[in-house]
């Protein structure tokens, strides 16, 4: 039986008067790798702050193992769902393994030292990873890729069964991208961890993603298989642009290609203008 | 773990060559030799009991309000620094040291007697709303800027400056003798008995703050990820912040306005223990107390006649060290 770690019924979220998320309904299964697709604004990170629980809907609900976020304590929550966003800070001198410790807190608190369990967790996250030799390294002089791997290895390390993440490959050459998609699908295999990452990268959402839910306008466009998702017509809806989907001859995976307009560069640009983006 | 032993054991033995150095250090000169014995209880053989006296009741107060001072305000500057997320926060700049002068004056003013209790209360209600100020103007939807912060932290200083003047040039005379050289940073009025008053203070303070030094950990993360780390980032913030208040408070009370030890002190802290402040705090409080010794010597040694007030000391030093970091930060938002 399906058994849905995080769910949402019509959730619904405004920033002053403009409304974000509207009757925003979704599920995502134990294990499942699941992708939030859709333009900018389209309220992909509104969505993963409600889920850990850094802001409450206005209307409808979301639950985490059928408990909403706020019905957690702080540090019972810490322990069932992490986090990858913001990069690390790099004001403070800080090593990659200190860091990585820091996502060790809810498990000993404040006044408990790291314990052989805790090291063991953090030196297996920076195995996962590939930054076992770059431990004693400082954050500052980490290149970009690395400092990603980072930041998910400090996730790792806090032991959630859930991992939302936030635009992880935003900044990295298609290299770290394909190493972070590998790294998360090892974690949903061999560990159980459940993921749902709010991304732009629609080729690779689609070869690895299990489940995609496309958001436009604060509303669900649609939920899925990848090959069920990823259509011209939701793809030309929700981000305003032309794009072939067929199959990766290598994988089977459904591939998106966008398509250039075929008039004049001019005439193609007033045409992307007009049909905009849906987000 | 054995590097960290070392390290500490040289910060310690740092910080009590201070101690002896500016027992030794004056007009009077004392050997050495003579300061032990007279530390271990005998008489100063050759100097009698001038040096004895000197040693145990100038000299000796004087070294610890300086460790107690020294060690207090590089705390306030870990704190503030953990708090903000940047490295630049210190109580003199972000001002929270104007408004416990000026809490500490209101208090010398308006309340009868000399007292030891209100002085350090009314300091730490100055100094905290100072600091609470600073960081309302500075804030803005996107957040709070490090130059914005400084920024507001200077113009709310020199506002807390203006009012402090007044209230020197509107007292009535004798109302609060030395107040100007307290402005400066004054150790010259340690006594055993002050030194006594201020010590609860802040060892209170630092106990707090080495408490929670895991959550200033986190805090270093940014206030989102700290609270998916599941730390209770409000109540910590507010926790370390007023701590950060109580320590700069009560020492403005007991020492006056000394600058810039709590922006050079946690520097040089991170770059020899890190920024784990677990190991942070403690290398902060015994190279701030270090540092504001040497600095007191300095002070009571430099000028051709009499003593420069020790704030000036390390304001010379602070105000350039302040501007290297400044230009080396300058690129980041």
């Amino acid at each position: 039986m399906r058994n849905d770690l995080l769910a949402a019924k019509g959730l619904t979220f405004r920033y002053g008067e403009r409304a974000v998320l509207s009757g925003v309904d979704l599920l995502v299964g134990e294990g499942e790798v699941a992708v939030l697709l859709g333009p900018n604004g389209a309220g992909k990170s509104t969505l993963l702050k409600i889920f850990s629980g850094l802001i409450r809907p206005h209307a409808g609900e979301a639950t985490i193992l059928d408990r909403s976020p706020s019905s957690y304590g702080r540090r019972e929550m810490a322990r069932i769902l992490s986090v990858v966003g913001q990069d690390p800070p790099l004001d403070f001198p800080m090593s990659v393994e200190e860091y990585v410790m820091l996502g060790r807190f809810p498990h000993h608190g404040f006044f408990g030292q790291p314990t052989a369990a805790d090291r063991r967790e953090v030196d297996q996250a920076l195995a996962m990873t590939s930054l076992s030799d770059l431990r004693s390294r400082g954050l500052g002089e980490l290149s970009a890729g690395e400092r990603q791997r980072t930041a998910v290895a400090r996730a790792i390390a806090q032991g959630a069964k859930v991992m939302l993440l936030d635009e992880p490959t935003a900044f990295l050459d298609i290299y770290h991208r394909v190493m972070f998609f590998e790294i998360v699908t090892r974690l949903a295999k061999s560990c159980g961890v459940t993921a749902l990452i709010a991304s732009h990268d629609l080729a690779l959402c689609a070869e690895y993603g299990e489940r995609i839910i496309l958001l436009a306008k604060g509303k669900v466009r649609a939920a899925g298989r990848p090959g069920e998702v990823l259509t011209p017509g939701n793809i030309r809806e929700a981000f305003g642009v032309d794009a072939v989907c067929d199959r990766n001859p290598a994988t089977g995976a459904v591939r998106v290609t966008p398509v250039r307009k075929k008039t004049g560069r001019d005439e193609g640009e007033s045409a992307l203008r007009d049909s905009g983006p849906a987000g | 773990m054995r590097n960290r032993a070392i390290v500490f054991l040289l910060l310690a033995s740092s910080f009590a060559g201070a101690v002896v150095l500016s027992l030794s250090v004056g007009p009077l000169p004392v050997t050495l030799g003579q300061v032990f014995r007279i530390l271990s209880g005998g008489s100063a053989d050759g100097a009698g009991e001038t040096a004895m006296r000197v040693v145990l009741t100038l000299r000796l107060p004087r070294a610890l309000l300086g460790a107690l001072v020294g060690g207090a305000l590089s705390s306030s500057g870990v704190a503030f620094q953990a708090l903000l997320r940047n490295p630049l926060a210190d109580p003199y700049i972000l001002g929270v040291s104007g408004g416990a002068a000026v809490g500490a004056m209101t208090a010398r003013l308006l309340l009868p007697g000399d007292s030891f209790l209100s002085l350090p209360l009314c300091a730490f209600l100055g100094a905290a709303l100072a600091a609470s100020v600073v960081f309302v103007l500075a804030r803005r939807r996107s957040g709070v800027s490090r130059e914005r912060l400084i920024l507001m932290g200077v113009i709310v200083g020199a506002f807390l400056n203006a009012l402090i003047m007044m209230m020197v040039a509107l007292a009535p005379p004798g109302r609060i003798p030395g107040a100007v050289y307290w402005l400066m940073g004054d150790l010259s009025l340690g006594t055993l008995g002050r030194v006594g008053l201020l010590a609860p203070y802040v060892a209170a303070g630092v106990v707090i703050l080495f408490l929670l030094s895991r959550g200033m950990d986190l805090l270093l993360l940014g206030d989102e990820a700290a609270f998916q780390s599941g730390l209770p980032v409000e109540r910590v913030k507010t926790v370390v912040y007023l701590t950060a208040s109580l320590l700069a408070g009560s020492v403005v009370a007991f020492s006056g306005l000394i600058g810039f030890v709590g922006l050079i002190v946690p520097h040089g802290a991170r770059s020899i223990v890190g920024s784990g402040h677990r190991r942070l705090l403690p290398a902060a409080f015994l190279l701030g107390g270090t540092f504001l010794i040497l600095a007191d010597v300095l002070a009571r040694t430099a000028g051709p006649s009499g003593e420069l007030p020790v704030g000036a000391v390390t304001a010379l030093s602070g105000a350039p060290f302040f501007l290297y970091l400044l230009r080396r930060n300058g690129g980041k938002p």
